[in-house]
């Protein structure tokens, strides 16, 4: 069982999408549960990628193609898991703010989120904070991640989170903010939860947020 | 458990070759489509390089130098030279031969058969490495300066084999604790175990020269072996104004009876040893050189020879030899121009710098001229890791100037165009508004279109306050201290050892008597 397990890890981090759904399904039929599949195959290959990228032996399109791999084995674990009761890494709501179309970070981090194991909506760009609002109450996120990247469209985070609190949802979310001009400073004076300076940390972020 | 065969233990490999990127199909349907490679440097005419040429031929027939060697002199005489006590001249019919026989293209075979370690001397090919005999040396550990000794050769070879943008290697200085005549053998006992890149050997005299062979030709595995794989190639020094030195051409002699590859390098200071202006000391600089190429040319037709080597300015106001002075790229790039139009690899200089410490100048003077040596293609650069003017070898600067060649040869390999590069197809994939990173064709290219720097610092303002807000200087510092710790160059054969230890107690006898 371990074999498998093993290959499925060297396959994540290879970025082999086309060995992932055969091996993922080889697994549950030789009785491996779901689970096992995601803690002992799939994360222990994106924690390596993590690793590795960190230490600048791997680089952005490798680990978003070794995020998409786990995400294959994930479309068929996902209704497993969910059967047998398996708490999930968590959810991410992801959006770039009313008034500003860059949207390439705010992309990475959605990447990045799924390959660390949450399940991501991102909803888009030029988000107004009304529809904010309601995808929050519609998606039930633990982590709410909005991005700007103009000086102009920053201070429409702070706003949004006024309507958030206007709306009652604000204590049901994890603030996370980022995008060029933003800073921690910037963080703690808008109220947000808190901030990450690129895409990787911002994945770690969440999992601080959502306590794993 | 039924895993399939083919799913075998998967290796990494983390950096894969670039797939070719386009069908030849695709190509061979191309007619009369002219491509260029790599960004082109071209400052003088063919008319003007014709200028040149016919100067330094005239130089040669009607001036000539003064050769101290009775043995050359007589080898040169037989070969057609004019010769009238020390003074020999040219006739250019015999300058042109010598330059037809020497050839353009030859490699320097790395001693381990690493191919990556092979240097490829030939058109658009330009190659880096560092000087020798500096007096002085900045400790590794201290940073301080102090004399060069006998301790440091294996932390410059070490250093070299552990740098990607580094290709050959000199030992950055003048062993100064052994005995004074022995300093180059020594030097070369310490470069070779440590470093598979072809090194350049410095000698004082040709009883250096036959131990340093000696060593060479064990690990090559004799004499024909060697002549067929070379892996050193043997560096003379004549002197500026018009000499060819007892020690250049006895050197000389030794290394193209015995078919080491050879480079022949004055070192003219323009006001000084040379012309003031930048055509008169490469006019002058090229004779000498190929008074040298003539002789070798004579005994062993055919030896692969570099002409050089180090021209420069002489400082107006401090008499010094200015090492990071402008017109030392400029000298060298119309050298090298020279040298190229009439068929020779040169012996190119860059990478070095007259500040006394690692700083703001020694980066600029050091990037600036490595930059120039790699857009003209100076196919053996040398002096890389020169401070002070050449008084102090530094591996900090070394490495400094390895990510400095590093980004130049982003730069002159060029932007490739064809169906594939141009990524129509992947443009219309994303479209407006879409994103290139999860793009098959952005992960087919990125490692290969972009540079990855290894000391310059690209972190976010947090990240590098993270890692301890480093100076360019503290992160050179780091990475060469991480190379000697870590390096593990391929070790040389038993035999070879032995042979080492051989020669050194027998120049030890000889210098005792």
């Amino acid at each position: 069982m371990s074999e498998i397990l093993e290959q499925i890890s060297a396959v994540v981090i290879e970025g082999d999408l086309d060995e992932i759904k055969d091996l993922t399904e080889d697994a549950l039929d030789d009785d491996v549960s779901a689970e096992e599949i995601l803690n002992k195959g799939l994360m222990p290959g994106m924690d390596y990628v993590g690793v590795e990228f960190k230490a600048g032996n791997m680089f952005v399109p490798e680990v978003l193609r070794s995020a998409r791999t786990m995400q294959e084995s994930m479309d068929i674990l996902k209704p497993l898991l969910a059967e047998a009761g398996v708490q999930m890494m968590g959810k991410v709501l992801l959006g770039t703010v009313k008034g500003d179309l860059h949207d390439i970070g705010k992309n990475l981090v959605g990447m990045m989120c799924e390959g660390a194991g949450f399940e991501v909506n991102d909803i888009g760009k030029d988000i107004a904070p009304e529809a904010f609002v309601d995808a929050v109450k519609e998606y039930g996120p633990d982590v709410l991640g909005m991005s700007a990247l103009l000086t102009t469209t920053m201070r429409t985070m702070e706003s949004t989170i006024k309507v958030l609190e206007e709306a009652g949802v604000r204590d049901t979310v994890k603030v996370m903010i980022g995008g060029a001009p933003v800073t921690q400073a910037f963080s703690d004076q808008i109220g947000a939860d808190g901030y990450a300076s690129n895409a990787a940390a911002a994945a770690e972020l969440a999992k601080e947020f959502v306590g794993k | 458990m039924k895993v399939k065969a083919k799913r075998r233990k998967l290796s990494l490999n983390l950096n894969p070759e670039p797939e070719p990127s386009i069908k030849e199909e695709v190509l061979s349907m191309r007619t009369n489509y002219r491509t260029n490679t790599g960004v082109r440097f071209e400052m003088l005419s063919q008319d003007q390089l014709q200028e040149l040429v016919d100067g330094v031929l005239h130089l040669l027939e009607y001036t000539g130098l003064d050769v101290y060697h009775d043995e050359g002199r007589e080898i040169l005489k037989d070969a057609g030279a004019w010769v009238d006590g020390l003074r020999v001249r040219l006739p250019s019919y015999l300058v042109r031969r010598s330059l037809d026989l020497a050839p353009r293209s030859f490699t320097i075979w790395a001693r381990d058969g690493n191919p990556e370690h092979d240097i490829h001397i030939g058109p658009g090919r330009a190659h880096f490495g560092p000087g020798p005999t500096c007096p002085n040396f900045i400790d590794v550990e201290t940073l301080e300066r102090r004399p060069y000794v006998k301790a440091d050769v294996p932390v410059v070879a070490k250093t070299v084999d552990g740098l990607p943008n580094i290709d050959f290697c000199e030992s950055l200085g003048t062993v100064n604790d052994v005995h004074h005549e022995l300093g180059a053998l020594y030097e070369f006992a310490g470069m070779f175990p440590n470093t598979s890149k072809p090194i350049v050997a410095w000698s004082y005299d040709r009883f250096d020269s036959a131990g340093i062979h000696e060593i060479a030709v064990s690990e090559a595995g004799g004499q024909g072996a060697f002549e067929r794989r070379p892996n050193y190639v043997h560096y003379c020094e004549p002197l500026s104004p018009l000499v060819s030195t007892f020690e250049a051409i006895d050197k000389l002699i030794f290394a193209a009876r015995h078919r080491v590859p050879l480079i022949f390098t004055p070192c003219p200071i323009a006001g000084g040893t040379a012309p003031v202006t930048a055509a008169g000391i490469i006019t002058q600089g090229a004779a000498e050189s190929w008074m040298g190429l003539t002789l070798a040319q004579a005994i062993q037709p055919g030896l692969p020879f570099f002409m050089g080597g180090v021209y420069s300015v002489m400082d107006m106001s401090s008499m010094i030899l200015a090492y990071g002075a402008p017109e030392l790229s400029l000298m060298m790039a119309g050298l090298t121009e020279l040298a190229h139009f009439a068929g020779l690899p040169l012996w190119q200089t860059g990478g070095c710098t007259d500040s006394k410490t690692f700083d703001e100048q020694a980066i600029i003077e050091g990037s600036l001229s490595a930059y120039l040596s790699a857009l003209t293609g100076g196919d053996l650069t040398h002096d890389v890791g020169y401070t002070e003017s050449a008084m102090t070898g530094s591996v900090f600067q070394l490495a400094a100037m390895d990510e400095s060649i590093g980004y130049s040869r982003r730069i002159t390999r060029g932007i490739e165009v064809n169906e594939d590069t141009l990524a129509v197809d992947a443009i219309h994939n994303v479209g407006p508004n879409g994103h290139y990173l999860r793009e098959e064709h952005t992960r087919r290219h990125y490692r290969t279109e972009f540079w990855y720097p290894k000391l310059c610092d690209r972190r976010n303002y947090e990240e590098w306050e993270m890692m301890g807000k480093t100076s360019f200087k503290e992160r050179t510092v780091a990475r060469v201290r991480d190379i000697l710790a870590t390096q593990q160059p391929s070790p040389i054969k038993p035999e070879t050892e032995a042979v080492i230890q051989k020669a050194l107690s027998e120049a030890e006898e000889r210098v005792k008597e």
